[in-house]
């Protein structure tokens, strides 16, 4: 085992090589630079490739290019370089490409704050691309450590599922220094939990069996095996078609390999709750790390607080909102986008109350402040965005 | 092209769905027997296309390995590719003006600059005719189309003083010529020198379109109209005539000068895991 004091870009890139990306297309970006640039010195030293595209549309593209044709790539951007992934992610998902993308989230829309957190691209990885008829994998690590875990994650289910699986990232994971352990033997790799997923190639000539079975190797082009892939709706063999039955079929493969099999995806943390909590708190990434501190401490005033923290964002885990009690969504972002889940997933006659802020973190303070307020019934007057300095 | 067809395509698709009187099978075919005289095998070439007439009509027509890219963005797919593929096994691209030329084109300068092997065969049926016949950015100028009802006046990429293959050439490939899909003999050795470049190369093929086009800029569909309305006004560079709007020939042929892209990454990959190796992990 090796310990650094690095960055998470830093931790991002080493579970890329451990999980043996051999290719990684990139865009320079604020927060995700490092990544690519790490990329640049690491992988040619393995025999890897780093590509700097003319833009992340070219970036992702060039990145499902290398797939295609056998190696595991990656590729790294920030919000205002994911919306030009939009392109290549459907393809990625319609021809199912194995790809592991990381979105490092910061303050938007557009440019924004380019150094500082947000949450608010929570929906944007659930529906990365135009046209529907698809579920997305999407992993949201909330330290650097776990960051090169959820990475190693990524490149396995994105083998076993073949479709790009996102690492839903922010600023403050990527760019932070944090104490990360780099395993270094098998043992310690699997005492960390890691999974890993060799490439195989399909053998044709059904490349896209409308079934909901994971573990179907995808197409690789160049190995002899009159493979066929493209942005059309694709009979079996992966001819382009257009009939209602076609596309019936590749949405139902698209949708229900990834429903049908959420347990293998799965991954969350939960606190408190076991004894019927009056409140619970959900966050992810980084948010998530304060919300525990504050449910803990909360604990120790003796409120009842519990906490969800999703891990696996998409598919959503509905399974874990059983109790019924007033839910608190605590997101990086001041329109509230988890909570809708939140508020879809939770017991009907649960109340769901959301607390906003973006480009820091809440505080204990305030959501302890928020907390008590909940526990007294009072309403939340009070939202992170409503400073009374202005 | 039945022995070919035999030898090469999938008869699924063979023959196409294009409409009666369509030019895209002669550049198709020309591209089919240029391969064929240079001894290829199916398995030697990965066959890529784009959207449009030209990438759907070509799409899943190669006996062997077939991609088809998003709007524009296949020259981007095949850079990646041609990292990760066989360095023996050749990229064909056959795509459209549109596809190429208009939101393909960043990928494909870059493409150039980078000479990554692929022989682009861009099939121009002088703007967007799937989609009904919209003007292009080879739409020559004064035709009417369904976007241009007034006559084509923006400014196109093939007036000698702004010719796209200009461009091109600045921008690093190596390989590039100009053809009608009439012109048959020619059209053939300037693919087999594409196939033979081991770099960037673009044929840029102009072909008729009876359905929109003929309609729109001749006022009819009639075949034997818009091949001719085509080949007047192209000649041999060096023969232009006061119409001519395709020069056609070989513009530029550097083949096999410059280090091809996967062949460059593959070098200096070698020379820094050497150079790593020796000196020792840091």
């Amino acid at each position: 085992m090796k310990r650094y004091l690095e960055t998470g870009n830093f931790a991002i890139t080493q579970g890329a090589m451990l999980a043996g990306c051999n290719a990684f297309a990139g865009y320079p970006i604020t927060p995700a630079t490092e990544i690519a640039e790490a990329m640049s010195v690491n992988l040619p030293r393995i025999g890897g490739y780093y590509m700097q595209a003319e833009d992340e549309c070219a970036a992702m593209h060039l990145a499902i290019g290398a797939s295609l044709g056998g190696m595991k790539a990656m590729t790294a951007t920030s919000g205002p370089g994911f919306i030009l992934y939009a392109d290549p992610y459907g393809w990625a998902i319609g021809c199912e490409i194995p790809l592991v993308v990381l979105n490092s989230q910061r303050v938007g829309p557009v440019s924004g704050i380019t150094g500082a957190p947000g949450q608010g691209e929570f929906y944007n990885v659930r529906y990365p691309t135009q046209g529907g008829n698809y579920e997305t994998i999407v992993l949201a690590p909330n330290s650097s450590q776990e960051a090169m875990l959820m990475t190693v994650e990524a490149f396995y289910l994105s083998e076993r599922f073949r479709t790009p699986v996102t690492i839903l990232a922010d600023q403050l994971i990527t760019d932070g220094f944090e104490d990360i352990s780099v395993p270094e033997t098998d043992e310690e790799k699997e005492a960390m939990g890691m999974r890993f997923m060799e490439r195989k190639a399909h053998q044709g000539p059904e490349f896209y069996p409308p079934t909901d079975e994971i573990d179907i190797p995808p197409v690789v082009l160049g190995v002899g095996t009159k493979a066929l892939c493209s942005d059309w709706t694709p009979t079996e063999e992966g001819y382009d078609i257009e009939t209602v039955e076609a596309q019936h079929k590749h949405s139902y493969r698209m949708i229900y390999k990834i429903r049908n099999n959420r347990d293998i995806i799965s991954r969350y943390e939960t606190l408190f709750l076991d004894d019927d909590p009056d409140i619970i708190a959900v966050a992810y990434g980084t948010p998530a790390r304060t919300v525990k501190t504050a449910v803990k401490k909360a604990r120790e005033k003796g409120q009842k607080i519990g906490m969800i923290r999703p891990i696996s964002v998409w598919p959503f885990p509905d399974e874990l909102f059983k109790h019924k009690a007033k839910y608190l969504s605590v997101e990086l972002d001041y329109d509230g986008q988890m909570v809708r889940e939140v508020q879809r997933a939770a017991p009907a006659d649960s109340e769901i109350h959301f607390f906003g802020k973006c480009g820091e973190l809440p505080t204990v303070a305030e959501l302890h402040e928020t907390f008590d307020k909940l526990l007294k019934g009072e309403q939340l007057t009070r939202l992170g965005w409503e400073r009374e300095a202005w | 092209m039945d022995k070919l067809t035999d030898k090469y395509l999938r008869k699924r698709k063979i023959p196409s769905t294009a409409c009666s009187g369509c030019g895209l099978g002669q550049a198709h075919k020309a591209m089919v027997v240029a391969i064929d005289e240079l001894g290829f095998d199916f398995d030697d070439i990965i066959w890529g296309t784009s959207i449009g007439c030209a990438g759907r009509q070509t799409f899943a027509t190669w006996n062997g390995d077939n991609f088809a890219g998003t709007h524009g963005r296949v020259y981007a797919i095949a850079r990646g590719l041609r990292l990760a593929i066989p360095a023996e096994k050749k990229l064909v691209l056959t795509v459209g003006d549109g596809d190429a030329f208009g939101i393909g084109f960043n990928h494909l300068l870059h493409a150039a600059r980078s000479n990554a092997q692929m022989a682009v065969l861009v099939c121009d049926n002088l703007g967007y005719q799937s989609t009904g016949g919209q003007y292009g950015w080879t739409t020559p100028t004064g035709v009417k189309t369904d976007s241009s009802p007034y006559g084509m006046f923006e400014p196109n990429f093939v007036d000698p003083d702004r010719d796209i293959l200009e461009v091109l050439k600045a921008g690093g490939a190596t390989f590039l010529a100009r053809h009608v899909s009439m012109d048959g003999r020619s059209l053939v050795e300037s693919c087999k020198k594409a196939l033979q470049n081991n770099g960037f190369s673009l044929i840029h093929c102009v072909f008729p379109c009876i359905t929109n086009f003929g309609k729109n800029a001749l006022g009819s569909r009639n075949t034997v109209n818009m091949f001719n309305w085509i080949k007047n006004r192209a000649a041999p560079l060096g023969e232009e005539k006061e119409d001519t709007i395709w020069r056609t020939g070989i513009y530029h042929d550097a083949s096999n000068t410059r280090t091809e892209f996967s062949q460059m990454m593959r070098d200096k990959v070698s020379e820094i895991q050497r150079r790593y190796q020796n000196e020792g992990s840091h």
